[in-house]
């Protein structure tokens, strides 16, 4: 049973390896208050969050009440995980290769009661994945993992940071009403990028900026929440999208044939079958949303149109005139499409700047192996000008928060204004400004004449004018 | 089995052989994968390389199916499941190697001898045999028939960077070599880089060597610096601290991430670099500690290239693959009984600065072990460049999987060839450095000088510095990690 909490941060200042700080944080998390934490992508507020589990040098200030067992779920936790999984694999003189890390050891790691554990992994249909290896799970399942593992360790203090991001229909509502059965006895703290989705039972607000709290509200004072609402819907001012490449270095495509043609296709491992019997044509400038549960495959099937999935090899499946399997490169695919998804965000792990992850977009690399023009370079600035990190080009990405990196690897995807953008739950991870600002960037692209869109999101009011076509799993 | 092919050249051969090293550039790749265009090749073996060069050379535009061994396939072992979730054809030998142009041998080399007699009377009139690793051309002097050709492409690195490296759009360092016996058509050399193209391998830098040189110069790499050192320095450097009153846990913390931390600063700039994270007392101490270490391990280095090179190391390992590993697995039991082993680390927090000032005799020995490795072999006649993969390169790839499991998972995991050579290495090693040990304390090893002034002479500190940078190991390492920076860094 969860003990009560009374946190206290008095004048604390907080170190992150020193590529971020947080400065001067006064605040109390007292027992029986909820707060939620909010701010925009870099500002901080997942390091915040971070630090009631632990993270970061303590580097001035006091710190008392952090109670002994935090559970953490965050992009954050969740890569590091990941990244762990990815170590296991074989180095070299080796004979084996690691099959990872079955998802039922990851939960029972850190359960304190088996049955409760149980009884979330049925309610989350985690069960068929439990023999699973980890790290082979989709983004909404490695996130279910991680929720169910927290929520089984039974901790004294749960911070989550964006749980129900990139969670399908079903699971949001279940994992909501969970959390609210459960406040009662655990104190919580929540991470939101927008502040409109926060669950009724929150108490407070941290509003967090440059590595500061700014503001702290009571959300039983209407005129404070309403500022801060306030705060959150300036305007986007109108933008343009950055020119392509001038010099078009693509081969023609035929203008009759679709860019597009799966027939039949079907996913399958030797213990499980992802998708059967799936059949997608898509012609020139029908620009679709694709939507699905957690897990019903949808990134796969993505992937097998990018050459990234194994098994295109086997599936009846014609893009950009290719008919996959006679001798063609997976360069040769790959450069009729522009891509992002958190698949990709995961795999970018190369140590490089903003600019150069902007520029292997022109290339589909990640990182930059070949010279960029300059036409090339001077049009990679614009879009960090868009994104409001012009100033921040040779920062290393490595070291971004998780929305910004997000940022960037949409720009990426969009910067050659490919003939087909893929565009796999782009929002994921951001906040309301920048949501607004991708969302615009996308309406922009649909309508350019050029581009056909593929969409993937969960949340119904991320709507984008221009796709009117769908296609669920 | 053929007698050793290194001891039926002449030594004027054989030192060509072992001096036979070019750095290759890119413009020399410029026809792709053109030779192996529409031809059919047939991977044997689905494990750590098979699968993942397979995936990059389908990727690459080119024809792949695996052909396994039945039971694999009856089975439905890892290796099937392997290539058929990855959406490959597999067979059996009679299925697919009559029918391919290309046979990439991608087994253990333990079974190359079996599977090679196996496959070679199926295998088409004037087709290519490739390898990954020489030893069984080499040391086991396999005789292939006269109309095939004998190539290796030997990534240098383990199967999942093979394809990491491939799929961000890059690849990894490669050697390549043609068996000059088998060269019926003169065509060994072109295949073999398009091989390289396919692989990714061009785009990271590609060493043209042989047989020989890769073989003598992996077998001394592998069991002295990269497996044999790491585990008698985890073995020494714990007992040393039990003797000190340190922590267990600590102790086995500090060893078991250790090696992949200090090592880590090697991958970026070398020893010099790995030297440089220490302050100026210490940097001076794991010198000294280092020269010393250098001069006791000097001839057993010398003993196992001597080993080597005559056949003595692969003829005695050979004899105890005869007798069922009787000697191998008595002593991969009693590397799990070590006290270091059974261990566990414990829970505290290490900064990573904390693993170099504690871990100054660690620091040490990975100097010691990295310089011996390539002097000797250089000395041997083994050109800088190899010397340099055999070596540095793969040193952090090693401590990585000591950091994830233990010695003993190390040596379950690494090649039989490698863990036998490890543990003569170790036999060897640990009596050897009795002495040098004996009145060594904990500020070297576990707690860290702790000095209150850290202020040095500098006459001293240049000299160090000096004797650091100017190893030969340094200045090969620097560009060949130049070549690949260089195209990493690239706006
Ligand atoms: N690992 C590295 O980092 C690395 C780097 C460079 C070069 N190499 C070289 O690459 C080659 C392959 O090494 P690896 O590490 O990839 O090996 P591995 O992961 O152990 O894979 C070996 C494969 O061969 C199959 N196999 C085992 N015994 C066999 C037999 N008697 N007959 C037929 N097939 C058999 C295994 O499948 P089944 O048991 O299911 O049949 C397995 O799929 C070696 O020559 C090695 O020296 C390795």
């Amino acid at each position: 049973m969860a003990l009560p909490v009374d946190i206290t941060f008095d004048a604390v200042d907080v170190d992150f390896d020193g590529h971020f700080q947080l400065h001067d944080i006064n605040w109390s998390i007292q027992f029986g208050e909820h707060w939620l934490i909010a701010g925009a992508n870099g500002s901080g507020k997942s390091a915040l969050a971070a630090v009631l589990a632990g993270a970061g040098d303590l580097s001035g200030g006091t710190l008392t009440g952090l109670p002994g067992k935090v559970a953490l779920v965050s992009y954050e936790a969740q890569a590091e995980l990941i990244a762990d999984e990815l170590k296991k694999d074989d180095a070299d003189i080796l004979d084996v290769i690691s099959e990872g890390t079955p998802v039922a050891e990851i939960i029972q790691r850190d359960t304190s009661d088996p049955d409760l554990a149980n009884q979330l992994i049925v309610q989350f249909g985690l069960t068929p994945l439990l023999s699973r290896a980890f790290r082979k799970l989709s983004t909404g399942e490695t996130r279910k993992v991680m929720l169910v593992r927290a929520l089984a360790s039974e901790p004294d203090l749960l911070v989550l940071d964006e749980p129900f991001d990139g969670l399908d229909v079903n699971t949001h509502p279940m994992l909501l009403e969970h959390l609210t059965r459960i406040i009662k006895t655990t104190p919580t703290v929540l991470v939101l990028n927008r502040i409109d989705e926060r669950p009724e039972y929150i108490t407070h607000i941290a509003w967090v900026e440059h590595g500061r709290i700014e503001q702290q509200v009571n959300c039983a004072d209407p005129k404070a929440v309403a500022e801060l609402n306030q705060l959150l819907h300036l305007t986007h001012t109108s933008i343009s999208l950055p020119d392509p490449d001038p010099i078009d270095r693509l081969p023609a495509l035929d203008p009759s044939k679709p860019l597009v043609d799966i027939r039949n296709a079907s996913v399958k491992y030797a213990d499980n079958v992802v998708f059967d019997n799936v059949n997608w044509r898509i012609e020139r400038g029908e620009h679709w949303q694709l939507t699905g549960p957690n897990g019903s495959g949808k990134t796969c099937l993505l992937s097998l149109i990018t050459g990234d999935h194994p098994q295109c090899y086997v599936n009846d499946i014609n893009v950009f005139g290719f008919q996959r399997g006679n001798g063609e490169t997976i360069w040769q695919i790959k450069q009729f499409i522009g891509y992002v998804s958190t698949q990709l965000q995961w795999e970018y792990r190369v140590s490089t700047n903003l600019k150069n992850v902007v520029l292997s977009g022109f290339h589909d690399s990640i990182g930059v192996y070949t010279h960029s023009s300059d036409a090339q370079k001077a049009i990679a600035d614009q879009w960090l000008e868009i994104l409001g990190m012009g100033h921040r080009a040779n920062e290393s990405f490595n070291q971004l928060s998780h929305g910004d990196k997000r940022l960037l690897l949409i720009a990426r995807a969009m910067v050659k204004h490919p003939p087909l953008l893929i565009l796999d739950e782009p929002c994921l991870g951001l906040d309301d400004m920048n949501r607004r600002l991708v969302l615009a960037l996308i309406e922009k692209i649909c309508a350019s004449g050029k581009t056909t869109v593929l969409y993937v999101n969960h949340h119904a009011e991320d709507k984008v004018a221009g796709i009117d076509q769908y296609k669920n799993l | 089995m053929g007698t050793n092919y290194f001891n039926s050249l002449s030594l004027r051969e054989q030192l060509e052989q072992l001096g036979k090293c070019r750095f290759m550039h890119l413009d020399e790749f410029t026809e792709g994968v053109d030779a192996l265009k529409g031809k059919k090749m047939v991977v044997i073996g689905c494990g750590a390389q098979g699968l993942n060069q397979g995936l990059n050379l389908r990727d690459s535009g080119l024809d792949v199916s695996y052909a396994l061994r039945a039971e694999a396939i009856s089975e439905k072992r890892q290796s099937f499941k392997n290539a058929s979730d990855n959406g490959f054809t597999v067979g059996t030998y009679e299925d697919l190697i009559p029918t391919a142009d290309v046979v990439l041998n991608l087994t253990p080399d333990k079974q190359h001898t079996s599977v090679v007699n196996a496959v070679m009377p199926m295998m088409k009139k004037g087709s290519c045999l490739s390898y990954s690793h020489g030893f069984n051309i080499v040391e086991e002097g396999m005789q292939v028939r006269d109309d095939i050709t004998v190539i290796m492409v030997a990534p240098k690195c383990p199967g999942s960077e093979v394809r990491a490296e491939y799929v961000r759009g890059f690849g990894v360092p490669t050697l390549i070599a043609v068996h000059e016996n088998n060269d019926p058509n003169g065509e060994g050399l072109s295949l073999a880089k398009a091989y390289a193209v396919g692989t990714g391998g061009h785009k990271a830098g590609v060493l043209m060597s042989s047989f020989v040189a890769e073989v003598k110069s992996d077998l001394m790499g592998e069991q002295t610096i990269l497996c044999g050192m790491l585990q008698t320095g985890s073995l020494l450097c714990y007992d040393k601290m039990m003797e000190e009153g340190i922590d267990p846990g600590y102790a086995a913390k500090l060893i078991q991430y250790g090696w992949e931390t200090v090592t880590e600063a090697l991958k970026y700039g070398g020893v010099t670099n790995m030297m440089d994270r220490l302050s100026n007392p210490a940097k001076i101490r794991a010198f000294e500690l280092a020269e010393e270490m250098k001069d006791i391990m000097r001839p057993l280095y010398h003993k196992h290239q001597d080993d080597i090179m005559t056949g003595h190391f692969s003829s005695t390992m050979m004899a105890d693959w005869a007798n069922d590993d009787k000697d191998l697995l008595g002593w991969r039991a009693d590397t799990a009984e070590t006290a270091f082993e059974k261990q566990a680390a414990g829970d505290m927090e290490i900064s990573e600065q904390e693993y170099f000032d504690n871990g100054i005799l660690m620091v040490a020995m990975v100097k010691a072990g990295v310089e011996l490795a390539f002097e000797t072999m250089t000395d041997a006649g083994i050109i800088a460049d190899s010397a340099y993969y055999e070596s540095l390169h793969e040193t952090p790839l090693i401590a990585n999987t000591i950091a994830r499991k233990k010695l003993y998972e190390m040596n379950a995991t690494i090649s039989d060839t490698a863990e036998y050579g490890c543990y003569l290495y170790n036999h060897a090693c640990v009596p050897l450095l009795q002495d040098f040990m004996k009145p060594l304390k904990s500020d070297v090893i576990g707690k860290g000088l702790q000095l209150n002034d850290s202020s040095v002479d500098n006459a001293r500190l240049i000299e160090v510095n000096d004797a650091i940078r100017s190893h030969p190991v340094e200045a090969i390492g620097a560009e060949l990690r130049g070549h690949m920076a260089d195209m990493k860094r690239i706006v």
